[in-house]
């Protein structure tokens, strides 16, 4: 009993020992941190908690921080929405606050609600894709780091990001494809129509940041953001700007979901809780797409330092830069009216491609003349 | 299946459940008639419905109650139906309007069916058509009884075991032809059905007492309809007969086309608000004109309340009423609109698409 009783004690301090050395150091909560530590078994869940990867990833830009941000950000689409219709918006659920719990009602309604897979369906793929789906989303969190905290560190974060970000129209396109019916199958055809469009310019604006600051590291990007990113480089921000409005499908583009003509398209089928997930997606790679404009044209998580918050302080200023980023583009959903598919094919074909063309040529010439 | 939907009702979690139903009631709108407007008015700027969490939607199935507004006809009662078995399970649904109740305007109408026939209602929003208010109470009633009243089911699911017909690929096959084709069928408007009704015979003596020579056919077509065959020219003088013996107003005029046999039937459904043994009959004067020279007499200065309903068919068909002050000028349809919409011959100008450029 007694060998068992060190082997364990050995075991745990080896564990310890891994989470120790990388953990996020937070002046405010030290003093509670250092007494839990104290405590045996404790201390290896406090630590595995506050070890970066794991809080990067589950708590603050991660899973819970982007959780509160989508919760936030779809009760902000509805207010702003509301005032600019000269109306009062979601009030009476919480009316001291103004209802900003609204969105927490709405996922609670749908937790509890029948879940409804249709025989013409294919149930095991419809009810497989909403749950996969959150790989692509969760995935590229381990990737785009937040300064304090990292997921995982090497110099080709970014281009890691974006190809797993690139999945998500994959399994949307699947998701209508297994609801087998024919405002889904337009929806999907829609989607995919829609993700040609904008993937290449997408893409090129990015590699246009890339040439600009001569590195895929987002560490060395920020540290080299003394001027704005999307001070030197406007045009590749305003072709990112129109692609990340198509790629999550807000209001000028939201042609695969429109509901007043093919009623959510791929999304039609799917009720109660399994659809909250789906409508998600949508928000989900807002949030990544603007956690990644934040790095490459807003400074990422520049900022005045904060003893007191330690490695937490540029979390948060990443964490703001990104909810301020997403306000702004959803404000885009109470001011335009759709495009059409064609229109909007047109555009990103057209004006957004060479839009992003020329802004790999601004780059190129940055970086020429940077270097002499 | 059983026990976690009794944990869902009456669990621990049921608290949470049941303030999430309350403060996000989703309503899809079936808009058959005029409501839906008022419906549009309880949501923009001035009452602004979302206050209370309550958000419009288009689509079943993402929803959680239903607005029905306006009259349900027989077509549209499956499509309510239908609408309603979309939904997932905790679902309510709110009728706005008389003609939910109890037909409204189109009381005892042949084409009604009342809603709480066919889904269970949980509140009705009376008025043609209710105020904003009275939605948005019907709303905040429903936000109270979700959380005092108690959780029930909708639907009682059977256990059914499908079959694995998804694999197999049906054989096509080409339709078959219908058992029963009738070519050029004829068109009578007074088929006799009095079975029904037995008073039929004394109002029809009655009627016949009225017309003498002039009626050619009296028909019982039903309960409270009779149908009187006048000829062309007596047709004005079967008017003022009518008028004399208390039949004060027209209630619709119409007219069958029969390209077939080259000849249109007009009809004018007369009754009375006056005289009270008339009350509830509607009785249907016709005759029979040549299609090619369309005209007739107008009853204007018999019925004044023939007046629009004569100017509408005028525009619909070209039929000339003689004595009508607004023949010859458009009435209802744009000055653009093609002649004669309504004819059976009439055929839509068909749309040509030119691709390129939006120029």
């Amino acid at each position: 009993m007694a060998d068992t009783a060190s082997l364990v004690s050995i075991l745990l301090d080896r564990i310890l020992s891994i989470f120790v050395d990388e953990m996020i150091n937070i002046p405010l909560i030290n003093p509670i941190v250092e007494r839990l530590m104290e405590i045996p078994f404790v201390n290896v869940i406090v630590a595995f908690i506050l070890w970066k990867p794991i809080f990067h990833v589950l708590i603050l830009p991660g899973l819970l921080g982007m959780t509160l941000a989508l919760l936030f950000i779809i009760y902000f689409e509805r207010k702003i929405t509301a005032r600019v219709q000269w109306r009062v918006g979601p009030k009476e659920v919480s009316r001291r606050t103004g209802g900003v719990i609204q969105a927490l009602a709405d996922g609670m309604r749908y937790l509890f609600q029948e879940v409804i897979v249709h025989r013409d369906a294919n149930a095991f793929y419809f009810l497989q894709f909403p749950l996969i789906s959150f790989l692509p989303v969760l995935l590229p969190l381990m990737f785009i780091p937040a300064g304090g905290t990292y997921g995982i560190k090497t110099i080709y974060t970014i281009p890691a990001a974006l190809a797993l970000i690139s999945l998500i129209p994959v399994f949307i396109v699947a998701m209508g494809w297994a609801s087998n019916s024919k405002f889904a199958y337009i929806g999907s055809v829609r989607e995919a129509f829609m993700y040609f469009a904008y993937e290449i310019p997408f893409l090129l604006a990015v590699v246009a940041m890339i040439v600009l600051y001569q590195t895929p590291d987002p560490f060395e990007i920020v540290a080299k953001q003394w001027i704005l990113g999307a001070v030197m480089n406007p045009i590749a921000f305003l072709a990112f700007f129109i692609t990340v409005l198509i790629a999550t499908s807000r209001l000028p583009f939201d042609i695969p979901e429109a509901d007043q003509e093919v009623a959510f398209g791929p999304y039609v089928e799917y009720s109660g809780i399994i659809f909250g997930l789906v409508m998600m997606l949508p928000y989900e790679k807002l949030y990544l797409l603007s956690m990644l404009s934040v790095i490459l044209f807003f400074g990422g998580w520049n900022g005045p330092e904060i003893a007191i918050l330690g490695d937490l302080a540029p979390v948060i200023y990443l964490y703001i830069k990104t909810i301020l980023f997403m306000c702004v583009v959803s404000l885009a959903r109470s001011i335009y009216a759709r495009y059409r598919l064609d229109q909007s094919l047109r555009l990103g074909w057209g004006v957004v491609l060479s839009l992003s063309m020329i802004a790999l040529f601004i780059s190129a010439g940055w970086a020429a003349w940077l270097r002499l | 299946m059983d026990e976690m939907i009794e944990f869902l009702h009456d669990g621990p979690l049921s608290p949470i459940k049941k303030w999430g139903t309350k403060w996000s009631i989703w309503p899809t709108h079936l808009v058959t008639a005029c409501c839906g407007v008022e419906l549009a008015h309880a949501f923009a700027s001035g009452y602004d419905g979302e206050r209370l969490g309550v958000l419009n939607f288009g689509m079943a199935r993402q929803t959680n109650c239903i607005v029905v507004e306006g009259a349900i006809t027989r077509k549209m009662a499956r499509i309510l139906k239908m609408t309603y078995e979309q939904m997932p399970d905790p679902k309510f649904v709110i009728v706005m309007g008389v003609c939910g109740i109890k037909g409204g305007l189109f009381w005892n109408g042949y084409h009604m069916v009342k809603p709480f026939e066919v889904v269970p209602v949980k509140y009705f929003a009376p008025g043609c058509p209710p105020t904003p208010e009275s939605l948005l109470r019907c709303f905040r009633a429903l936000q109270d009884e979700i959380v005092t009243g108690e959780a029930k089911n909708t639907i009682a699911y059977p256990r059914v075991r499908l079959k694995s017909e998804g694999k197999k690929k049906r054989p096509k096959k080409v339709p078959p032809s219908p058992k029963y084709v009738a070519l050029n069928p004829s068109v009578v408007v007074d088929v006799p059905r009095d079975r029904k009704w037995e008073e039929g015979m004394e109002y029809r003596q009655r009627i016949s007492e009225i017309l003498g020579e002039v009626a050619e056919r009296i028909t019982v077509t039903g309960k409270y309809r009779i149908h009187v065959r006048v000829s062309r020219d007596k047709f004005v003088d079967a008017a003022r007969m009518l008028r004399d013996a208390g039949f004060d107003h027209v209630k619709s005029v119409n007219i069958v086309d029969v390209p077939k046999n080259k000849k249109f039937i007009v009809e004018y459904q007369v009754s009375s608000y006056l005289n009270p043994e008339f009350i509830r009959l509607i009785l249907t004067l016709f005759t029979e004109i040549d299609r090619e020279e369309a005209t007739f007499p107008s009853l204007v200065d018999v019925w004044p309340s023939a007046d629009y309903l004569e100017r509408e068919l005028h525009d619909l068909f070209g039929v000339w009423f003689e004595g009508n002050p607004w023949m010859g000028k458009p009435f209802l349809l744009a000055p653009d609109t093609p002649k004669n919409p309504l004819r059976k011959d009439f055929r839509l100008q068909e749309e040509v698409y030119i691709g390129g450029e939006d120029k």
